[in-house]
């Protein structure tokens, strides 16, 4: 047979459509051994699928797939999305998947069910995150592990015996679960206390920070702004962790937690770095014509995103700086600049994390020698960081932040749209453990 | 010189019987003045030595490396250094085993070795010469995969008390400053006894309170090699196939204890430093660096 | 809720008991399930006149109606229209709509009398009058008002969860209208299990009668406040079994049971303060946006702050005003002036026999009980013009949560001093609130229909 003769590739068009927040759901976050101490992670994702279907009437649809996570995750949990899809009102024949990528899980869950949007794989989608440190994995020691696996694994009695003669007491003692970075042996406090203290962050500076949090996320709750974003659960009805009343002399009065060790005075207290918390998350994304055959509102549009890292690991940069790296791209690639950003929301691990952020982009020398750029990369004005506060007040159960970020800066959004009449953008940041950050780019639809 | 072919790697336990029993001979023999003032002039050596897998990974996973079937530097150290030490228990060996502190080391990494490669082991004694508190002295590995040389070991011991002839040199050393932290290490009770468990180094100021005490430490100690080894894994991949590593030891690491660290680029590699945050004063000081 | 009480007196030895010290003899009511018969068994239709046959031949007439013929769609029941000997009737209906003098009465009444003591467990008895008015002659005026006095006692009479209920036709509303014909079948079924004693009058002939009478809300979207729990919760279901999309409303607080009814009914929820002074254009916008339409507005929400007036405080008063009226007030006013509630709209609004009788300790939930009363008189005119109306449903004592607080005598005694000799339930609530939302009501305008068992308090 003769060779056909071969067809000169057919030049496709990008074919990329539009992925679209049309609402959110979370659960108010609640501290750590507070309203949902006795809730799982399933528990409360379920609760804020639930919330998110009465909200749109999504009752028995099958959504084209379900993505989420939590940070701190049992064993059993290993397909919690799944497991909570199917305690839920979606149709049972909703697929799922679970994401972990730190304090990013959230916003990582939205950005990648919107690029299936984008290429036509999905019509619709529910990204989500939970974590719960009230009912953390707490895991066998190591030894007992190994020892237990062995076991199931010898054949004879003698070997049994011999496995098990391995034990000591202490092995029975449980492990429980590491916040610190496995590489360095630093807790994050402790990460972020050396990037404050090499940046000169003062500790007025991020008391101011963590108070505006507070202020404006109460204001917002008082507005009735989070009425169609967060449903009620386990007779929690505001996150809380907000402390309305609270004020600069009370933020001064609290003995810092981090940076104890450094020869700098030590500037991170409780009152200034986001306390452990329980909650869950959802947001629901579809495309345009899914968001019009199901009568729902586009809020946002989610233009693109960008990871970051950094190499905290032999101390080139702070731990939660890897957002600094990815705006910079993230703007160049779409022709913006932070000027043009009508919201800046930055996750506020630590307020110091926001601090420590800004001056690196306000620095001349650190565009120059880290950014490559030809100078500052900019400012960021503050009326436009964080408009409804921040993880300081809301509190910050890790996975669940990036969903929550997103449906509230997806509701503004369309709010000032409809206001004003013209494109409004925002930039979501987040960072998180393991050097990582993912920053992405919502626009009004 | 003389080449001694041991039929394979000496098990360190049993060294370390004979080596008590050579202090104690040599003890008797300084007091009489008839001991060895100079080093024996003999090369150990190990054909055809293999790693295990399941050794190769506990060590891996105890110092922090990845489990892969490139045997870390300090690995091979583990296992070429029984044949150096089977020179430091000979009758003719100057210094006494019990006593003897590890000081100093540097490695040679031209290339990894990889588990299925068998490596021969030649180990030596050599620069005996007086210190301020003693007497040092270095003893060498060198390792090679079918007759090239991949990586050499020099491990520089103390005798202290020891004065042999000649003058030390006045070198003083800097102060050391702690610098930035990048990590910290919790070393836990039984680091001693773990680690001793993958090199087969059962010194008793490792293994146990009592055993430490009764030679001179409040509690036990963590092998020197040990802290390196994860200072060496914390470089991490920037660190290449081929590298110098070379560490100083200073104050010994008290279990269970807390060392801070920092490594971080410096120059054209990696320096590294572990010290005690309260005290600041440094346990280990070092760098990894490319060959070439 | 439970009410151990009836669950006694109906079984074994404490029933023989209950019987033999002459207790309250209350019965397990029969309540809809959507497949059953309307009535088990047959129906005696009395009366001369041919208001009563025209009923008669609704009622026997074969389900779907007669090919290409203008009759109306019958309901397939088997009707008698004598009297028969040792029948068991489900239900009488007694048609009075051409009696003009008082003397006319004892035909047809005796002829009910007849048949009480076999009227089947759970049966009905349907009177259907015109309404007595100043310009009537007078002996017409007592003939006409005689009715009521008349079916209000009867109804006491009744025994074995059997009801008495009339509608009261306005002059000029045929006997056919959809209103009459939609409350004539309400007093029928089970739906109005709880209902009795009560004459509910059709003030015109407006109004349709559904194209399915299982599913009388069909493609109708429905807002129900106050929808997290206990009634509203109940009517949330009743409408969307009934056909209706659902909007659950109920205070952000409430989110999580909210959620949980809007799921259940598979409508969506709005977490929203009725007292916020946007809230009207709030849940029109919602339901516009969600669901293209709003058809019906259930006025459900409401608090108690129970205080004898002597130790009445201003905030104690003022939220239950500004919650249970003003609220509705100002969003009845929000959705008239939109435009966008002008397709046969219905208001139900739930008012409260402590709005008719009174009670004590509750001056400012009573005052804002009958103004629902007023208002819905009120408002009711103005929606006229767009085929709609609205009306009130006033529940007696109701086993919800609410009332499970009352003390246990109090308790008893309040469930059995009504003619059912127990308390309703709340979707005995729900189906007055859904038949007054559904098309055939429309003739209904600016009425209260009490559901409350004929409570012995008020009239």
């Amino acid at each position: 047979m003769a060779p056909s003769p071969r067809k000169p590739p057919t030049p496709t068009a990008p074919t990329t459509r539009r992925a679209l927040v049309l609402g959110g759901n979370r659960i108010p976050f609640a501290r750590a051994g507070g309203a949902y101490a006795h809730a799982s992670n399933q528990d409360m994702l379920t609760a804020a699928l639930d919330g998110l279907v009465a909200r749109y009437g999504l009752q028995g649809e099958r959504i084209g797939e379900v993505a989420a996570g939590a940070v701190l995750k049992h064993s059993r949990d290993f397909n919690l999305t799944r497991e909570s899809v199917l305690g839920s009102a979606l149709s049972p024949t909703t697929p799922a998947y679970d994401v972990q990528q730190a304090c990013a899980t959230g916003l990582e869950s939205v950005v990648g069910l919107a690029n299936k949007i984008r290429l036509g794989q999905l019509e619709s989608g529910i990204a989500g995150g939970v974590d719960t440190t009230s009912d953390a994995p707490i895991a066998v020691s190591d030894r007992l592990r190994r020892t237990l696996l062995d076991l199931s694994r010898a054949k004879t009695v003698g070997q049994r015996v011999a496995v098990a003669a391995r034990l000591r007491p202490k092995d029975l003692a449980p492990a429980a679960p590491r916040t610190d970075e496995p590489r360095t042996g630093l807790s994050m406090g402790e990460h972020q206390a050396l990037t404050t203290a090499q940046w000169g962050i003062t500790r007025e500076a991020q008391d101011e920070l963590a108070l505006a949090s507070h202020q404006r996320l109460a204001a917002a709750w008082d507005a009735g702004f989070f009425d169609d974003l967060v449903t009620p659960f386990r007779g929690q009805t505001r996150d809380g962790n907000l402390r309305a009343d609270t004020s600069l002399e009370k933020l001064a009065k609290l003995r810092p937690a981090f940076g104890l060790g450094l020869d700098t005075p030590a500037t991170m207290t409780a009152g200034n770095s986001t306390p452990l918390t329980d909650g869950a998350s959802t947001v629901l994304l579809g495309s345009d014509e899914w968001a019009a055959a199901h009568d729902l509102t586009p809020l946002a549009v989610v233009v693109d995103a960008e990871a970051a890292a950094v190499d905290f690991v032999h101390g080139v940069d702070g731990l939660l700086m890897a957002p600094v790296f990815a705006v910079p791209r993230l703007l160049a690639r779409n022709g913006l600049t932070l000027d043009d950003l009508d919201y800046v929301e930055i996750h506020e691990a630590f307020a110091s994390t926001v601090l420590t952020t800004l001056a690196a982009w306000e620095s001349d020398q650190f565009g120059k020698e880290r950014l490559g750029l030809d100078g500052a990369f900019g400012t960021v004005d503050r009326a436009r960081l964080n408009v409804h506060g921040s993880s300081l007040a809301a509190g910050h159960p890790f996975a669940a932040t990036g969903g929550r970020i997103v449906a509230t800066v997806s509701k503004e959004l369309h709010r000032r749209k409809q206001a004003e009449g013209r494109p409004v953008r925002a930039l979501v940041s987040v960072c998180a453990a393991g050097g990582l950050g993912l920053t992405a780019i919502l626009e009004a639809a | 010189m003389t080449t001694v072919v041991l039929p394979s790697v000496p098990a360190l336990g049993g060294l370390y019987a004979r080596g008590a029993a050579a202090t104690g001979r040599l003890a008797v023999a300084r007091r009489v003045g008839r001991a060895p003032r100079t080093l024996p002039d003999v090369v150990h050596e190990v054909r055809g030595v293999r790693a295990d897998a399941d050794h190769l990974t506990a060590y891996q996973h105890l110092v922090g490396e990845s489990a892969s079937d490139r045997l870390p530097a300090g690995f091979v150290h583990v296992l070429a250094f029984p044949v150096a030490f089977a020179v430091m228990v000979r009758p003719d060996f100057p210094l006494p085993l019990l006593g003897l502190v590890h000081v100093a080391n540097r490695v040679e990494q031209h290339a990894p070795v990889r588990l299925d490669e068998a490596f021969d082991v030649r180990a030596w004694a050599q620069d005996l010469r007086p210190h301020r508190s003693g007497t040092t002295v270095d003893l060498v590995a060198e390792v090679r995969v079918g007759g090239a040389l991949v990586w050499r070991g020099v491990s520089t011991y103390l005798a202290k008390g020891v004065r042999l002839a000649g003058r030390p040199d006045d070198a003083v050393r800097d102060e050391f400053v702690a610098p930035v932290p990048t990590g910290r290490w919790k070393l836990a009770a039984d680091a001693g006894r773990r680690y001793a468990a993958v090199s087969g180094d059962h010194n008793p100021i490792h293994l146990s309170r009592l055993s430490a005490k009764a030679l001179g430490f409040p509690r036990t100690i963590a092998h020197g090699m040990f802290t390196a080894a994860r200072a060496l894994a914390d470089v991490g991949a920037v660190r290449g196939d081929a590298f110098t590593w070379t560490v100083e030891f200073h104050k010994p690491v008290l279990l269970p204890g807390t060392v801070t660290v920092r490594v971080a680029p410096d120059g054209p590699g990696t320096a590294f430093a572990g010290w005690d945050a309260r005290s600041g004063r440094p346990h280990l000081t070092g760098r990894v660096d490319p060959l070439r | 809720m439970t009410d151990t009480y009836l669950n006694l007196v109906n079984s074994g030895v404490t029933k023989k008991l209950a019987q033999q010290l002459g207790l309250p003899q209350p019965a397990p009511l029969r309540r809809y399930r959507a497949g059953t018969p309307l009535v088990d068994g047959p129906v005696l239709v009395l009366g001369r006149g041919k208001d009563a046959d025209a009923l008669a031949a609704v009622l026997a007439g074969p389900a779907g109606g007669a090919p290409g013929s203008t009759v109306l769609d019958g309901w397939d029941l088997d009707v008698h229209r004598h009297a028969s000997p040792d029948t068991r009737y489900a239900a009488v209906v007694v048609v009075l709509t051409d009696v003009e003098h008082p003397d006319q009465l004892a035909g047809p009444v005796l002829a009910t009398a007849g048949v009480l003591r076999g009227l089947a467990r759970g049966g009905r008895v349907v009177t259907v009058s015109r309404e007595a008015t100043p310009d009537d002659a007078p002996a017409l005026a007592a003939a006409r008002q005689g009715v009521d006095g008349l079916l209000r006692s009867l109804a006491k009479e009744l025994r074995g969860g059997a009801t008495g209920n009339g509608v009261v036709l306005r002059e000029g509303v045929p006997v056919t209208a959809p209103s009459t014909l939609g409350a004539v079948r309400f007093f029928l079924s089970a739906r109005s299990a709880f209902v009795d004693g009560q004459l509910l009058t059709v003030d015109s002939d407006a109004g349709a009668l559904p194209a399915s009478w299982d599913r009388p809300l069909e493609g109708r979207v429905a807002v129900v406040t106050g929808a997290a729990r206990g009634i509203g919760a109940s009517i949330a279901a009743t409408l969307a079994r009934d056909g209706a999309t659902v909007v659950a409303v109920d205070v952000p607080a409430a989110g999580e049971q909210l959620a949980a009814v809007a799921n259940r009914v598979h409508g969506t929820a709005l977490q929203l303060d009725v007292t916020a002074q946007d809230a009207g254009a709030r849940i029109l916008a919602h339901a516009l946006q969600r669901h293209g339409r709003l058809d019906v507005v259930v006025h459900n929400a409401g608090i108690t702050r129970d205080k004898l007036l002597a130790n009445m405080t201003p905030d104690k008063w003022d939220s239950v005003l500004a919650v249970n009226i003003a609220s509705q007030l100002r969003i009845n006013e929000a959705l008239l002036t939109s435009g966008d509630f002008a397709d046969e709209p219905r208001i139900v609004s739930l008012a409260s026999t402590s709005g008719i009788a009174g009670n004590r300790g509750q001056t400012n939930y009573a005052a804002s009980k009958g103004g629902v009363i007023g208002m819905v008189r009120a408002t009711a005119p103005l929606l006229v013009p767009f085929g709609g109306t609205a009306n009130a449903v006033a529940p007696g004592f109701i086993e919800t949560e609410m009332t499970a607080r009352i003390p246990a005598l109090t308790r008893q005694v309040a469930r059995r001093l009504n003619s059912l000799q127990q308390g309703g339930q709340p979707v005995d609530v729900a189906e007055a609130v859904a038949f007054l939302a559904s098309p055939a009501a429309g003739g209904i305008v600016g009425r209260t229909l009490r559901v409350c068992g004929q409570n012995m308090v008020g009239q």
